[in-house]
């Protein structure tokens, strides 16, 4: 397990609701609709304290994990009260203990962003996933645009100690990582993107 | 004739205008644009005063207007963490940043030339915060930025 990561979020843990309701609430129409796709056994990564669960569509079959115990720990309350199958384990997405092709479907929720070797988290979601399995992602990422990219690189050295790299290009991750890329939908700018892609 | 479309839920036929252009304004929860001009709004206020502040008459115009900026950039930093818990994460940070980085180069410009009011300062920093949000980033740039989906 990766302890620097680990004890990145588990300190962040502490203060990670107060900066979450704004980003969550704004994100929340956007978040349904992406996870309104849930279908089959589901891999959802990063699930944090659990913004993300009151989002999730009732009577799916869930597995969520998270690096940070603490992170997981604020979770339970709202994962109790999930309607449907929700098993939170504390794993590491680089050395995830599930046998290969184990799940139909894997989302993912502003965690991309954080992750610190992107491209071989997403290598270790396409070893889980099913063949043709599909990948929907709600992310955060860098910009082409100035000055947009401008800020988000002078951000991220101040952010990154704390929690997310702000400039990070996932979608070419996704497809460095050998997943076919299905859809990229523009939630704000080109900085905030749903990324549907497949196994 | 250029258009920026996108689907039109509220009010935003407001901003149909005659010469062909189409305005939209994609968020349309009151809470989310009130938080936006708030944040937006007393960023402004906060990097302008800051910076007007910090630079004064023996100044020259270029070094007062990179500290203007950077001093507005610190502030924006200071500021960013309450409004983006209260109103949203990369849609307030940007605007935020790119309104304190202005509004801080452009008061500290003014102040290396003219005397300024308080007033006159808090004025403009809340203007330029709102122009920001309303014209140049926020609404317009994200309109046509989410047409450009694969």
């Amino acid at each position: 397990m990766d302890e620097s990561t680990k004890r990145k979020w588990n300190f962040s843990s502490s203060f990670y609701d107060l900066l979450a309701y704004g980003p969550e609430q704004r994100w929340a129409p956007s978040k349904r609709r992406l996870f309104a796709n849930m279908d089959g056994k589901v891999l959802f990564v990063a699930v944090g304290t659990g913004q993300d669960i009151p989002f999730f569509p009732p009577g799916k079959d869930i597995v969520g994990i998270d690096i940070s115990p603490r992170m997981l720990a604020k979770a339970e309350t709202r994962a109790a009260k999930y309607d449907g199958s929700l098993d939170l384990r504390v794993m590491d997405i680089h050395a995830m203990e599930f046998p290969e092709h184990s799940f139909d479907q894997v989302v993912t929720s502003c965690s991309f962003c954080s992750i610190p070797d992107p491209v071989a988290g997403l290598i270790a979601l396409r070893r889980v996933l099913k063949p043709g399995g599909i990948l929907h992602m709600f992310e955060h990422t860098g910009s082409h645009v100035f000055p947009f990219n401008l800020m988000l690189n002078l951000m991220t050295p101040l952010w990154k100690p704390i929690g997310p790299e702000m400039n990070r290009d996932t979608v070419s991750n996704v497809v460095k990582a050998g997943l076919e890329i299905l859809q990229v939908n523009n939630i704000y700018l080109d900085v905030v993107k749903t990324i549907i892609a497949r196994s | 004739m250029i258009t920026v479309f996108g689907n039109i839920r509220t009010s935003c036929d407001l901003f149909h205008l005659q010469s062909g252009w189409k305005i939209i304004i994609l968020e349309h929860r009151l809470y989310f644009i009130a938080g936006d001009a708030l944040s937006n709004g007393i960023t402004g206020m906060a990097a302008a005063l800051l910076a007007a502040n910090v630079v004064d008459h023996s100044w020259h115009m270029l070094p007062a207007m990179l500290t203007g900026m950077a001093a507005g950039m610190g502030m924006s930093m200071l500021l960013m963490p309450v409004f983006v818990g209260l109103f949203g994460a990369m849609e307030v940070m940007l605007p935020v940043m790119l309104t304190a980085m202005l509004a801080g180069m452009a008061f500290a410009m003014a102040g290396a030339m003219l005397e300024l009011s308080i007033l006159d300062v808090l004025l403009g920093g809340a203007l330029t915060g709102i122009l920001v949000l309303v014209l140049i980033l926020t609404y317009a740039a994200d309109a046509m930025l989410r047409r450009r989906n694969l």
